[in-house]
């Protein structure tokens, strides 16, 4: 067996919420049976932006704020891998809050976790997007990409779990990769993940959690009402957690990559019957 | 009588026209008649930013041998817009003929034409109301009447329309045929009946041509090359490459995604390129300043990515629509810390199909960015160029590891240190070859490091890929007499210009050779050399700075032998005035010399 990189130990704090999600990712994929070398991890800045180095796949370190796009490229050049692009609430929310836009517009088949620990860690505690009002003297209102999603009618696959509840990270986990892999779309996972140095939100948030999930009469299928909810719960301080929204409508790849040829990362590009195309192509020129 | 008639040898057109009133279209219609009969045709755009109004200007030439410039006289000028004849009628030759539309009354007294003048006055506009309802068939219509001024034939005139327009669907045809005849009988009115052409137009043999623009090239060169992912934001003047690529590249397997910002469309393209995916991004010098970062990363993490810059007049915003080659030092040198990248620079049309190629083998030989270096003439001018034989484009893919090779290693690094520089790449997907890609400085493996002796061998490694790749790199190509003791230097859209205003020198008795550098960075010694050679070197390019010539002194140039001759207003240097211009400065430098 050919050797290749060794996961290093993580270079997080002791405590650090980013664990859990690293072994939540890291028993989905082994329960989903997706072979390491089939898995893309792709991975912003920030204390997030090592999580790929701790498990065998092909990983990547994006630019800061640049890991949707960056995901978004690979999976329409080969839709066969399985696509993780991972970061912090920096990464995704400040940097590259306009990519998020957009990629919930597109509905690409990537699994988008987004480690929100309401602060800047790896650059000693400045506010972030999701910092509360009074955190480091934040006069600001959070950013809640909960309703920013829901208010794009692009998305499909909107959760939020909590590195302090594995087991229903867990499932959320399975959900979301099961969701982009199947062809449906972006599955957008946020997970509440304590800075324990800088925002230790550890005893603030086990008090303002809310599991959406034991709801009874919960529809989230209903984005009107899940909308609603969202806001009502927000007034109440309370924190939604769970398969918060689940919509239906085919993923970018699916409308994209051609299904009459391999998919472009595996082309063979010296293939003989192209030259017709071509030649096509440049009867075109002589117009 | 049609015995005494000249040949077709030159002739430039120019049409005039509120922006949206179809010039260009009267011009590439022209184009093609002019094609199909065997000749050479060459269009310049001169237009605004904006999409309605304002004065176009589309020009035509047409010659017998390949002139990649617009001549310095017009011998034609027609004017939808009577109030624009006065702006440019002082390029009118001495034979010069004038058409205009005089359905909104005659010219202008002030229009500033010389006695003698033929003036011919049509009402298009009115024609086209009347018959189609539509101004835009005054485009057609006039079409018709060109063509008899020229002494096209009405047949050929007329099976180049039915070719354009037979994709616009059977009404649109049929219009524009009606259009067509409404045209022609309107120069029978005015007195240019079929026989009374100017010219006697022989074909000059030119073999088939392709009508293609330095951007139309780019966008087939790609997808030739295997290109399979595109990613960008619309931009003048590169649009046209992403337009070509939406329509075509999915017929080849590929993938076209308009990006929200460029900022995303080079990280789309990376992401591509990690999967092993052969990826384009095509911008103009704003989005390529917010594509630096990406570059950066794309040279630290050893992606390969090519990126067409489309030059136009800076900074900033600038002007939009206008050329310039001011963008030089931003792909030689941009972006934070040291990395290798390279620059090509294509003059032609064909150049910029082949050159995109080189870019694409290069890119993923090397695992790095390559820049093919493009300005609004060369990217958004039509040309006739000979057909392009697709099946002679060689793919090369560099060092690829698939399952079976990768099963034969021990270890797999993918920034294993070797002697050329290059470390072997395992797609996404394949078995065995699990690594980590990062921008961050790393180990071999490409884990974060910051060891001090890592840090250097992998800097070096990432410089030794310069080195290595040199002899792969296009060599310049030199037109004019190889021992002439003044020399030309210049890319792009200056390709043309030069080349006549050699023919022009040449026969004042100055003998000249122009050395057309076709890798910018790396630069390869030949430049140097040709700078040593020459006594006086004049390098020709579109900015304020001399951006070219600077890096040439800084690459080894003889700083004593160049002379800059710069332009910066937005319009392309005509032939004459540049030969005029060298002769002036070769008398101020020999008097010095004196």
């Amino acid at each position: 067996m050919t050797r290749t990189f060794s996961p290093p130990r993580p270079i997080w704090c002791a405590g650090c919420g980013d664990f859990g999600v690293l072994e939540a990712l890291i028993s989905a994929l082994s329960e989903l049976g997706v072979p390491t070398h089939e898995r893309m991890i792709l991975a912003g800045i920030g204390c997030s932006g090592s999580l790929q180095n701790y498990l065998s796949c092909y990983g990547y370190h994006a630019l800061h704020g640049r890991v949707l796009p960056t995901a978004i490229g690979a999976k329409l050049a080969n839709p066969e891998l399985t696509v993780v692009a991972v970061g912090g609430d920096g990464d995704g929310y400040a940097i590259g809050g306009g990519h998020l836009v957009h990629s919930f517009k597109r509905n690409p088949g990537v699994t988008y976790i987004v480690m929100n620990n309401g602060t800047y860690g790896l650059t000693k505690g400045q506010v972030s997007p999701t910092s509360a009002i009074g955190y480091q003297e934040n006069t600001e209102e959070d950013l809640d990409p909960i309703l920013l999603g829901l208010s794009i009618p692009g998305s499909t696959f909107l959760a939020r779990g909590y590195s302090g509840q594995p087991a229903q990270l867990l499932r959320l986990m399975l959900a979301a990769i099961g969701h982009s892999t199947a062809g449906n779309g972006m599955a957008y996972l946020e997970v509440l993940s304590p800075c324990v140095t800088y925002n230790d939100t550890y005893r603030a948030w086990r008090a303002s959690v809310y599991d959406i999930d034991n709801d009874k009469d919960y529809d989230p299928g209903d984005r009107a009402g899940v909308f609603e909810r969202m806001i009502e719960l927000r007034t109440q301080g309370r924190l939604p957690l769970g398969l918060i929204y689940q919509g239906d409508r085919p993923a970018l790849e699916t409308l994209s990559v051609s299904p009459d040829f391999a998919v472009p990362a595996r082309q063979d590009l010296s293939d003989p019957r192209l030259q017709e195309d071509y030649r096509k192509a440049m009867q075109s020129f002589i117009r | 009588m049609s015995h005494s008639k000249p040949h077709l040898e030159d002739l430039n057109v120019v049409v005039l026209g509120q922006g949206g009133d179809g010039s260009l279209t009267v011009i590439s219609i022209l184009a093609d008649v002019l094609r199909s009969a065997g000749l050479r045709a060459y269009t310049e755009r001169n237009v605004l930013s904006r999409i309605k109004g304002g004065i176009v200007a589309a020009t035509l030439r047409v010659s017998s041998r390949e002139r990649l410039c617009t001549g310095s006289e017009v011998d034609l000028l027609l004017a939808f817009d009577a109030l624009a004849v006065a702006k440019h009628v002082h390029r009118l030759s001495q034979h010069g003929i004038v058409i205009y539309d005089n359905s909104g009354g005659s010219l202008p007294a002030d229009s500033g034409i010389a006695d003698g003048t033929r003036v011919i006055g049509i009402p298009f506009s009115r024609h086209a109301i009347r018959n189609f309802r539509r101004d835009l068939y005054k485009n057609s219509i006039s079409s018709a009447v060109i063509g008899r001024l020229i002494g096209l034939d009405d047949n050929d005139v007329r099976n180049s329309f039915e070719k354009r327009f037979a994709r616009h669907g059977a009404q649109a045809l049929e219009y524009n045929l009606e259009a067509l005849a409404v045209g022609h009988e309107l120069a029978d009115q005015v007195g240019l009946t079929a026989d009374q052409g100017l010219y006697r137009i022989v074909s000059a043999d030119c073999g088939p041509q392709m009508l293609i623009t330095g951007n139309e090239a780019v966008a087939f060169g790609f997808a030739v090359a295997g290109g399979r992912f595109f990613a960008g934001y619309p931009i003048t003047p590169a649009t046209e490459i992403m337009e070509w690529l939406v329509k075509w590249l999915p017929s080849f397997g590929g993938v076209v995604q308009q990006a929200e910002d460029e900022l995303s469309a080079a990280n789309m393209a990376i992401g591509a390129a990690l999967t092993g995916t052969r990826a384009m991004v095509a911008t103009s010098g704003p989005g390529l300043a917010l594509m630096q970062e990406a570059i950066g990363q794309s040279g630290m993490a050893e992606i390969p990515l090519v990126l067409v810059d489309s030059q136009r007049a800076g900074p900033s915003t600038g002007m939009p629509t206008k050329p310039e080659q001011s963008d030089i030092t931003l792909m030689a040198h941009g972006g934070q810390g040291d990395f290798p990248r390279v620059v090509l620079a294509p003059g032609t049309p064909a150049e910029c199909f082949h050159l995109t190629v080189a870019a694409c083998n290069l890119a993923e030989r090397y695992q790095l960015p390559v820049f093919v270096a493009l300005d609004q003439g060369l990217s958004q001018n039509l040309a006739t160029i000979d057909l392009i034989e697709p099946g002679q484009v060689a793919v090369d893919r560099g060092k690829r590891l698939d399952a079976a090779a990768l099963a034969q290693l021990d270890v797999y690094q993918r920034y294993a240190f070797s002697e050329d520089g290059v470390s072997a790449f395992a797609a996404p997907g394949t078995a065995g070859g699990m690594s980590l890609v990062t921008g961050n400085e790393h180990d071999q493996f490409g884990l974060v490091s910051t060891d001090p002796d890592n840090r250097r061998r992998m800097v070096q490694k990432r410089q030794q890929k310069i080195e290595t790749m040199r002899p792969d790199l296009p060599q310049a190509v030199t037109h004019g007499n190889a021992t002439a003791e003044v020399g030309f230097i210049g890319v792009g859209m200056t390709y043309g210009v030069i080349l006549e205003a050699m023919d022009i020198l040449a026969a004042g008795g100055v003998a000249t050779q122009y050395h057309q550098l076709r890798t910018l960075w790396p630069m390869l010694e030949e430049t140097a050399a040709f700078t040593q050679r020459c006594q006086h070197v004049f390098v020709v390019e579109y900015n304020a700075t001399g951006q070219l010539a600077r890096l040439i002194v800084a690459q080894g140039g003889e700083q004593a032998h160049i002379c800059s001759i710069l332009a910066y207003d937005g319009v392309p240097l005509r032939a004459t005035s540049l030969a005029r211009e060298i002769k002036d400065r070769l008398r101020l430098r020999e008097d010095k010399v004196a």
